[in-house]
């Protein structure tokens, strides 16, 4: 897998996961950001860190990407919420703008 | 994210104001790291838990003031001092400079307080964040400038046309400023720049043009403005907007050339008339494109035309009228040739004038018109008496007949005639010609004069084309006749064949006219020999075999007649007509006879018998003799065969 192609998101408690970058533009803020003017010393790398963001909502959120993304092309099944997540992942939706 | 801490106004501000100055130092060029992602990150979540804290700490009014308030601020601090202490080229270099910052600035910011586009920006229906940065810059530096800019801007475009090298891509750059400061709307640019652009160059075209019209001559000044034209043209391609191209291109037009367009074509030695007269083709050409591009500005120009070539053709008419009168009146043939050069003139002044209106005229309907008033002026007027109708017709009959004075590949008569076709298109009275034409038709058809029956077709084939089936239908008419008459002989040669007894003993041969058709001959009732007596009603006889509703009546003054004369010294064939070979064989039963005589017997008029007896007694050929031996006939005289005629031919036509 390219490296290029990869985006890296770091969770609160510095968990990683390596996603895609098209699944990762779903988030219209993280696309802002990555499509900014100036160049990031580290867009380059594209790693993007989220202080506020914890591992377990950023996994379940990376998944809501893919399914985003299958959704998109066709594919359209389901994507269930854990009930108790539900709270914590509609506010980083709405910070992630997604 | 469960237990924020509430972020406080002054605290999150201080922190969001440290993130801007970066940028600006970023911008200014100050050393300076760039943005990590993290820093990105860090205020982007700033606005946001600012935003979405629970009131009274939702600070969204506060934030959207204070975002505007950033660049209201670093404008009047740092932007605008640096622009004013700048002038001209370095003034304009600045601001373009400045405002691609500004623009990357509106781009940063609005990013990192994104947040508030989404709800708070949406729900009161405000500016949204990118008008705001826009906004800012428009009504503090544009406001303040633009007149400025506008003229140091117009200033470099002066000297541009003065040959001097500017810096186009700064210009292109700076004008698209005005274009985007507009945010989609051209108005700006529009009153701002181009109102008093187009000012500054119509005034600057006003001061050339009021030299050259002095100093230069038409085509010199044509070819000024034609560069000057391509020079703006470039400029619009180069750094101006397009939407200016037509107002720029009209603006020069009409200082340049809608202004000055009378003195510049009633120039004395280089205007209009005069291109014209020296066939300066290219210079008309150029004339043309210039002035096409102006509201009737091709008017003036084509009615030069007209006056030009109505007179050249009346100069012909008069060429010719000359060369008519000063020969002698009797020479009719060279008469006729000048009326046949006139006609080949007029056909050379046609083409030479319809080609320039194909090409320096660009078929311009203006000029086909110019071209057609003028040729009908002139083609009507008459030469030597001849009425142009008349001339046309006569025309046509020396190239269609038999030993015509032009001598003509096949495809040369085709275009000729083509031509005369279309010139016949000016002559007002087209039936005169027809009349001219028919007549002439009838002699060649009739006395097999006609050089060459693919021709005749073709050009009637034109004239219907031109004039209408009508205009032809008697022609046509004439043409088969022809054909059927053939016909009609080999059915009554057949029937002589077959009935033997009815044979006159002469070889006899008919040709039978549609009476509709043919021009009208008089008939006159003359006496025949009694040879020829038999011949007429053995075909009459023929002919009720053929149709019983049909009267026939014969034109006896068109018949030819082959003769076989017993002359002393030799045996000689005559082709006469029909009416000098009746007076001929009178002789056979008398030796002498009287003027009054032969009248009684051929029962003709005074003007016929005078004429007749003049071709046989007084011309070239004596087959009669005269007495007494003048050369003029008169009722008194008398006539007697001459036995001791001879000619070193052996058979000669005897004109009537």
């Amino acid at each position: 897998m390219k490296r290029k192609d990869t985006v890296k998101l770091i969770s609160a408690d510095e968990m990683e996961f390596v996603i895609d970058k098209d699944a990762v533009m779903v988030s219209q803020t993280i696309r802002n950001l990555l499509t900014s003017p100036g160049g990031f010393a580290e867009t380059k790398l594209g790693e993007v860190t989220f202080p506020e963001i914890s591992a377990v909502i950023l996994e379940r959120i990376c998944q809501y990407f893919y399914w985003a993304l299958q959704y998109s092309r066709g594919k359209e099944t389901e994507f269930h919420i854990e009930p108790e997540l539900t709270l914590e992942l509609m506010m980083a939706a709405n910070y992630l703008h997604t | 994210m469960n237990e924020r801490k509430t972020i406080d106004l002054e605290q999150g501000w201080e922190f969001m104001q440290k993130g801007i100055t970066k940028l600006k130092n970023i911008l200014e060029g100050l050393p300076e790291p760039q943005f990590s992602s993290e820093d990105y990150m860090m205020l982007y979540t700033t606005i946001y838990n600012m935003c979405t804290q629970k009131p009274p700490h939702d600070y969204s009014q506060q934030l959207y003031d204070k975002y505007r308030e950033s660049f209201e601020e670093y404008i009047t601090s740092t932007v605008l001092p640096s622009l004013r202490e700048k002038h001209d080229e370095f003034m304009l270099r600045e601001l373009v400079k400045r405002w691609s910052n500004h623009k990357v600035m509106v781009r940063w910011l609005s990013r990192f307080f994104h947040y508030l586009d989404r709800y708070f920006i949406a729900r009161r229906s405000l500016p949204p964040l990118n008008e705001v940065g826009l906004t800012c810059f428009r009504e503090l530096v544009y406001q303040e400038l633009n007149a400025k800019v506008r003229d140091a801007v117009i200033s470099l475009i002066d000297q541009e046309r003065e040959g001097e090298q500017i810096d186009r891509a700064l210009l292109k750059n700076v004008l698209y400023i005005f274009v985007e400061i507009g945010m989609g709307q051209m108005d700006y640019y529009e009153n701002d720049f181009e109102a008093t652009m187009l000012k500054d160059t119509a005034a600057y075209y006003s001061r050339k043009a009021a030299n050259w019209i002095v100093d230069d001559s038409c085509p010199d000044y044509m070819l000024k403005s034609e560069e000057c034209l391509k020079c703006e043209k470039d400029r619009v391609s180069h750094y101006l907007h397009s939407s200016s191209e037509p107002k720029l291109l009209e603006k020069v037009q009409h200082e340049l050339l809608s202004v000055w367009e009378t003195r510049l074509l009633d120039k004395e030695h280089s205007g209009c008339h005069a291109l014209l007269r020296d066939d300066k083709v290219d210079d008309l050409s150029r004339m043309f494109r210039l002035f096409s591009k102006i509201p009737r500005g091709l008017d003036p120009i084509s009615s030069i035309f007209k006056q030009h070539v109505t007179a050249e053709g009346t100069a012909l008419v008069k060429q010719a009228e000359d060369a008519a009168s000063t020969k002698k009146a009797d020479k009719k043939d060279v008469v006729g040739m000048q009326e046949q050069v006139f006609v080949r003139k007029v056909i050379e002044l046609h083409d030479k004038y319809l080609a320039y209106v194909n090409d320096c005229f660009q078929n311009h309907t203006l000029f086909h018109k110019a071209l057609k008033e003028a040729f009908e002026v002139f083609c009507n007027k008459g030469v030597v008496g001849s009425s142009s109708a008349e001339l046309l017709a006569t025309f046509c009959d020396n190239i269609l007949k038999k030993g015509g004075s032009e001598k003509l590949s096949d495809e040369a008569i085709e275009e000729t005639l083509e031509k005369v076709v279309k010139l016949l298109a000016y002559i007002s009275d087209k039936d005169l010609f027809a009349e001219f034409y028919r007549k002439k038709l009838a002699r060649r058809l009739l006395f097999d004069k006609s050089a060459n029956d693919d021709h005749e077709r073709s050009i009637l084939t034109k004239l219907k084309q031109q004039c209408g089936g009508q205009f032809t239908s008697k022609m046509e008419g004439m043409v088969t006749d022809l054909t059927l008459a053939r016909e009609n002989q080999a059915s009554f040669e057949e029937y002589l064949s077959n009935n033997p007894n009815a044979n006159p003993g002469i070889d006899l041969t008919v040709t039978v006219l549609t009476t509709g058709f043919w021009p009208s001959y008089k008939s006159f009732d003359l006496n025949l020999p009694a040879e020829m007596v038999k011949c007429v009603e053995v075909f009459r006889d023929f002919y009720q075999t053929k149709t019983k509703h049909r009267k026939l009546t014969w034109i006896y003054s068109l018949g030819t007649c082959n003769l076989i004369g017993k002359f002393e010294p030799k045996m000689m064939e005559l082709i006469v007509t029909t009416y000098q070979a009746s007076a001929l064989l009178l002789f056979n039963s008398s030796d002498r006879l009287s003027y009054s005589e032969i009248m009684t017997q051929l029962n003709l008029t005074d003007d016929d018998v005078i004429r007749l007896l003049h071709s046989l007694s007084c011309a070239k050929y004596k087959i009669l003799n005269k007495e007494p031996s003048t050369k003029t006939i008169s009722p008194t005289d008398h006539f007697e065969f001459n036995s001791k005629f001879t000619d070193k031919m052996r058979r000669i036509k005897v004109t009537f």
